[in-house]
């Protein structure tokens, strides 16, 4: 070993109790960045690998009733490789006397051949025999049942029917049950006929042969068969066609994955400063050294890669460090987001491109980091170098802030000791702070942004002014359901509206993108009701049609106007539906198809309702004049209570009322589960930004810590001389105390006055992203009270260790300190 | 000023051009109260193996001048020339490269690098300029320890050594690339008495062997000197050539 890099070594041994410090923070950000890019790496890995196993439909195609002979027409196609034909029905479910549940329930033609989009067994029976149910594995929690049960299933033609919940299956392709507060059932066409359904398969999942991974050659596929499907006298109602080879929550995963990435490597970056710090307070320390070194023939870079060398170790133990750490965030991360997605992981190994990734970023930010101050360090002059006189070598006293300073009165000589001593390295603090002050606007942004997502979902809710939803099995007149109403206690209003699809006819389609489904948009809870997002595959969109003047829905006009009495052909669309046709505006002529009938509509208004899917809202005497008078297939109840349980009480109550008359109810949702079940799915964001945060409390705990070694450390002489002077350890103990609080009190200050417009800008951010809709800002008075907490304590913690430290050492030994 | 010289030394050549060379060299700082001039006007020959010892009262202008001749400082105003080098035209980096092979720097507190053992000290300045295979440094720097008689602490780090011991070691490490000039600013400054003694035995013995020597002192008669150069407010006030009958005869030898 040379003797530069035996310097090296040994000076990096020196600072020990500082290096370790800052190796600390760096590792948390590396920890923090290997964690998400392993997670991202295993998870794309698996969540694809395992959704590929499945043989995933290329296409579904929604038919009328299929038979045989079509199914293996539809086999024979060119370019079809594997075609099988499935039913899919809405109904509910309970295990015990009261909750029902809604279900969606899959009818498999064989279990035993499944070839297309496979289900993987898991536990009980496989498959199913006839008068049992397969449930999804996340569904049981939701259908409270365990195997063996007995529940009890209703669709929408058949009457209640009891069936043995006999094994649980994966089905990767469905978003995770408890967050959708839905229960998935797998039953056989035998089973369907028990529960008093038509025997009829009604969709054909097929997988193209050739190149899978082509959209365009499945486009292809698909208009061909809809040809087919046609001659042969049935009818293609709906086309999905997925982006081919992708797990339906794969770009949700990637988005999410990619924000946390951002922030490890914003608090990877943010540990950078605490490298300038250490560096710059190294350099000073050692200037004397390197006049000597230079003096000795050392030139500039070979001086400097003596003290990059130690940035480099530094690397170097925090990347080994922080690895294993990162490894076992990954894992965690990647459990979880399998929980959230409902897939299994098989395997944990994290490919080797993100070991040299991250060890290159890793290396590199301290290297970076440590570049300039090493840099400046090196090139002073040989004779000031040597004339440095190392500790009080300060410009303190010559500029106008620090005369300002001076002039502070009021307060005790020792703290406005410390206060002054906050600004002496000022680049050292103005660093040291921002590193504090980007944690407390992270955690009083990530505050903030909840209170003003909820604030937002407040409004929402509160437009919807009903607490049921109920859809009913097909159209029944309105008195008849208004008959079992009045019979049902509790409900103090209903109104009776008609839902149906319509789509927008061709060449009338601004701007229509309708190539995906948008699988990662949260459950429909609008007052459309039911489970939006895939009637969009076929440029199709929801038509509800309501009482003009009706209260129980007051969203936000955000253009034009609402349906007014008189209106025969004004429509209003919601957010979602304009964000699917950016060119669609107020005062447009658009033809839709509404059932077999084509009619011509201007849009009116524009409404902020983005947690429907796209929905358009017209009078409900359009329905009235196509012959539907009295008519409704989906009520609106607001109820007298709206407790958990007082709802499952009136949703049996109503139930049996409504059957009474002969009205079949198709489910029910009330606002209550939809707010549960939007806050499930908020739940993860909030948790996320506070989780950032508390990293970033750390990184800037810690650095304000280093700074505080640092500052202490150079002072030693002059803690001597204050102890010569008679002040008690405690009262030096005291100044170094008060110089971090000081710190962090001006951090805490910057950040709450910057938090509100970060808030802002980070909240709309969000929801634009996801729901296409403005926030409805709300800054929340606890961040910074609790911040300021935080700050007091970590300011404190941070300076404990070397207050401690300095009110120990002998004058002597800190007289005596050069 | 006529430039100052002398030749007392018997192993020098007397004929040849000075080692170190100075012409109208000035040194100007710029200080929070205004310009400080430290030297002025300085014309001053060095002969190869002359021992030159620079006297006056603090702030006169000794380091000053030592920095210029060694290029750790640059000129003001003037001209500097070093075994035919220019230093005042010489880069940064030219002139670290420079200083690394052929001048050796004594500092009145040693400066040894704390981190480092006394051996490592020493092979420092090899490292930086290359000089001898890598394996061979440690060698070199042995027999200069052994020369300085201190090679029992070589493995020792600075901090444990006495001053008489860090200096000899400082004195070891300013030869390790068998630099022709010497310079040493104060270098028994911080040493008591006999210690003090034994460093400049060294010294002389040094320049015994050929090596040109250079020190800022408070002492004016220190034996087994040649020159002593007297600088006053940053002027050469008296450039004084010391007879051959005094140097002592260990010197001669």
């Amino acid at each position: 070993m040379t003797s530069s890099w035996s310097k090296v070594w040994r000076d990096f041994r020196q600072e020990r109790t500082r290096t370790f410090f800052v190796g600390l923070t760096i590792g948390l950000g590396i920890a923090a960045f290997f964690a998400v890019m392993a997670s991202y790496a295993i998870l794309t890995r698996e969540l694809n690998h395992g959704w590929l196993e499945t043989n995933p439909a290329s296409a579904t195609l929604r038919t009328r009733p299929l038979d045989d002979n079509l199914l293996a027409a539809i086999s024979g196609s060119p370019g079809v490789q594997d075609a099988e034909a499935r039913r899919t029905l809405a109904g509910r479910i309970k295990s015990g006397p009261v909750e029902w549940r809604n279900l969606t329930l899959f009818v498999v033609k064989d279990f035993a051949r499944l070839r297309v989009s496979t289900l993987k067994p898991q536990e009980g029976a496989w498959p199913p025999a006839t008068g049992e149910i397969l449930l999804e594995r996340d569904a049981v929690q939701v259908a409270k049942a365990r195997l063996g049960d007995w529940v009890t299933i209703k669709t929408a033609s058949g009457g209640e029917q009891k069936l043995r919940f006999s094994g649980t299956v994966k089905d990767v392709g469905q978003a995770q049950a408890r967050m959708e507060t839905s229960v998935y059932g797998y039953i056989t066409l035998a089973t369907l006929e028990q529960l008093g359904e038509e025997l009829f398969f009604d969709q054909v999942k097929l997988v193209v042969s050739g190149n899978k991974l082509d959209e365009g050659h499945i486009r292809d596929v698909t208009a061909n068969l809809r040809q087919l499907i046609e001659a042969k006298g049935n009818q293609v109602l709906r086309v999905e066609i997925p982006e081919p080879g992708k797990h339906p929550h794969a770009d949700l995963m990637g988005l999410f994955l990619l924000v946390m990435a951002s922030f490890g490597l914003f608090a990877l970056l943010l540990s950078g400063i605490l490298v300038v710090n250490l560096m710059t307070a190294l350099m000073a320390a050692q200037i004397r050294q390197i006049g000597v070194m230079k003096a000795l023939g050392g030139t500039r870079w070979q001086i400097a890669r003596i003290y990059l060398g130690q940035a480099l170790l530094l690397g170097i133990t925090a990347v080994l460090g922080a690895l294993p750490v990162g490894l076992w965030g990954s894992r965690v991360l990647c459990r979880y987001f399998a929980v959230f997605l409902n897939f299994d992981i098989t395997s944990f190994a994290v490919p080797l491109w993100v070991y040299v990734l991250v060890t290159v970023v890793g290396l590199l930010v301290p290297l970076l980091a440590a570049g300039f101050p090493v840099w400046r360090g090196c090139g002073v002059p040989v004779r000031i170098a040597l004339d440095d006189y190392g500790v009080g070598r300060t410009s303190f006293g010559t500029s106008p802030f620090d005369r300002v300073l001076a002039g502070l009165g009021g307060l005790t000589r020792p703290v406005l000791l410390a206060i002054r001593n906050s600004f002496r390295h000022r680049t050292r603090t103005i660093l040291t702070t921002t590193t504090l002050m980007l944690a407390g606007l992270c955690f009083m942004a990530a505050l903030n942004v909840r209170a003003s997502l909820i604030n937002t979902f407040d409004h929402l809710f509160d437009a919807m002014r009903y607490d049921l939803t109920v859809q009913l099995g097909g159209m029944y007149d309105f008195e008849k359901v208004q008959s079992a109403i009045r019979k049902t206690p509790g409900v103090l209003q209903v109104e009776g509206w008609l839902a149906t699809e319509g789509s927008l006819i061709e060449g009338q389609q601004p701007g229509a993108d309708d190539a995906h489904p948008a699988h990662h948009l949260p459950p429909q809870t609008g007052p459309g009701g039911g489970h939006g997002g895939s009637a969009l595959e076929a440029k199709r969109f929801k038509v509800i049609g309501l009482p003009v003047g009706t209260k129980l829905f007051q969203p936000l006009l955000l253009n034009g106007r609402r349906l007014q009495p008189g209106d025969t052909n004004a429509l209003v669309v919601n957010t979602r539906m304009a964000a699917y046709w950016p060119l669609l505006k107020v005062g447009d002529e658009v033809q839709l198809q509404i059932g077999p009938v084509a009619t011509s509509w201007q849009v009116v208004g524009i409404i902020r309702d983005p947690l429907a899917g796209p929905t358009a809202y017209i009078p409900l005497s359009f329905f009235e004049q196509a012959g539907h008078v009295g008519m409704t297939n989906s009520l609106r109840l607001v109820l007298s209570e709206s407790n958990a349980n007082g709802l499952n009480l009136l949703k049996a109550n109503l139930d049996r009322n409504l059957e009474e008359v002969a009205v079949r109810s198709l489910n029910s949702v009330s606002k209550l589960d939809s707010r549960v079940s939007f806050d499930q799915h908020m739940l993860m964001i909030y948790i996320f930004l506070l989780v950032m945060a508390g990293i970033l409390a750390g990184v800037g705990s810690l650095g304000l810590a280093t700074t505080m070694s640092l500052n202490v450390s150079e002072r030693r002489r002059e803690m001597g001389v204050l102890r010569a002077m008679g002040a008690t350890p405690a009262v030096v103990w005291l100044i170094v105390i008060a110089e971090g609080l000081v710190m962090a009190m001006a951090s805490w200050l910057v950040a709450v006055l910057l938090s509100w417009p970060i808030s802002q800008l980070l909240g709309s951010f969000l929801l634009r992203l996801m729901f296409k809709i403005g926030l409805d800002f709300r800054f929340d008075p606890v961040g910074p009270v609790l911040w300021l907490v935080l700050a007091i304590g970590l300011g404190a913690v941070a300076s404990f260790l070397p207050a401690w430290q300095a009110s120990r050492r002998s004058v002597r030994e800190a007289v005596e300190y050069e | 000023m006529k430039p100052s010289d002398g030749n007392n030394n018997p192993n020098r050549s007397v004929n040849d051009a000075p080692l170190v060379s100075l012409r109208q060299v000035g040194k100007n700082y710029a200080t929070p109260a205004g310009r400080f001039t430290a030297l002025q006007n300085i014309d001053l020959d060095i002969q190869a193996g002359e021992f030159v010892a620079l006297v006056g009262k603090s702030g006169s202008g000794k380091s000053t001048l030592l920095n210029l001749m060694s290029g750790i400082d640059r000129p003001s105003q003037g001209e500097v020339r070093v075994g035919g080098a220019e230093l005042h035209q010489m880069s940064e980096t030219g002139l670290a490269r420079w200083r690394g092979l052929h001048v050796g720097v004594v500092f009145q507190f040693f400066q040894l690098l704390p981190t480092l053992t006394v051996v490592e000290n020493v092979m420092l300045p090899m490292d930086f300029c290359h000089v001898r295979a890598p394996r061979q440094r440690r060698e070199r720097a042995l027999e200069l320890l052994k020369l300085v008689g201190i090679v029992e602490q070589a493995e020792k780090l600075p901090a444990t050594l006495s001053g008489g011991q860090q200096q000899r070691a400082a004195i070891a490490r300013a030869l390790a690339n068998e630099p022709p000039l010497i310079i040493a600013d104060e270098p028994t400054g911080n040493l008591d008495t006999g210690t003090a003694e034994a460093v400049l035995d060294l010294f002389r013995n040094l320049v015994g062997r050929g090596t040109t020597l250079v020190i800022a002192t408070h002492e004016r008669n220190l034996a087994g000197i040649d020159r002593t150069v007297e600088l006053v407010d940053g002027k050469i006030a008296n450039s004084a050539r010391i007879p051959t009958a005094q140097l002592t005869q260990e010197v001669l030898a």
